[in-house]
């Protein structure tokens, strides 16, 4: 008997691949930097923008919120938390945790399914 | 009473070990105990609990609501030491029913 592969399609959130674009958009914006006052403000503006461009550009059912905390380095910690209520068959999550010598950086992305 | 009897009888005792008071050995245990109750550790924890607990509690209230929405709650805690901490959000959403609302909360610690 011939074997059949049923093109399976993608159910729920892809968080790895929406994982792998949130990390390549925070190296872009903050590799090589060093925590800067001046611009830190653009820089987390730039990483949730580019984030939600990329993920929009996939074309999936979802609508998507991305937020983005970053912190100096200093010897205190900084803690954070998050609590959804929705379907969990559907929606879902990703978390990037980034840092380099001067600065910690913690982006959410939360993606709600679209049902039409 | 009872406390001026032994008092009467202290000079019976023999001093030993057990009957005097090591310091470093008290100490010790005093620091342990500082430890386990307040330590950097047991600060740590006290953190993620009180994140914990904020999202919880946000989310119960909001669900309370009873309104046919979905939520996300988020919730940063950091201690003020003069470090800088900076947040951003960016949503693709419906404008016309969906929305977020954000509180700073500072406390004197």
């Amino acid at each position: 008997m011939e074997e059949y592969h049923r093109h399976c399609e993608e159910v729920g959130f892809n968080a790895e691949e929406a994982h792998n674009i949130v990390k390549d958009c925070v190296d872009g914006v903050l590799g090589g930097e060093d925590y800067n006052h001046n611009n830190i403000n653009q820089w987390t503006a730039s990483i949730v923008e580019q984030s939600l461009t990329h993920l929009v550009k996939l074309g999936k059912a979802y609508k998507y919120i991305v937020t983005c905390a970053v912190v100096q380095k200093s010897a205190y910690g900084f803690h954070t938390a998050s609590s959804c209520f929705w379907d969990t068959t559907a929606d879902g999550t990703c978390t990037v945790r980034w840092e380099n010598r001067t600065m910690n950086c913690v982006v959410n992305v939360f993606a709600i399914a679209i049902v039409l | 009473g009872c406390w001026q009897h032994l008092s009467g009888k202290m000079e019976d005792y023999q001093a030993t070990e057990e009957t005097t008071f090591v310091v470093d050995e008290v100490s010790n245990n005093v620091k342990e105990a500082i430890e386990s109750a307040i330590g950097p550790g047991v600060v740590a924890h006290a953190f993620n609990q009180w994140t914990t607990n904020v999202v919880e509690q946000t989310l119960s209230q909001l669900t309370k609501l009873g309104k046919p929405f979905k939520y996300i709650v988020t919730c940063v805690i950091m201690q003020k030491n003069g470090a800088g901490l900076h947040t951003a959000s960016s949503c693709f959403w419906d404008s016309s029913t969906d929305g977020s609302c954000t509180i700073a909360f500072g406390l004197s610690i």
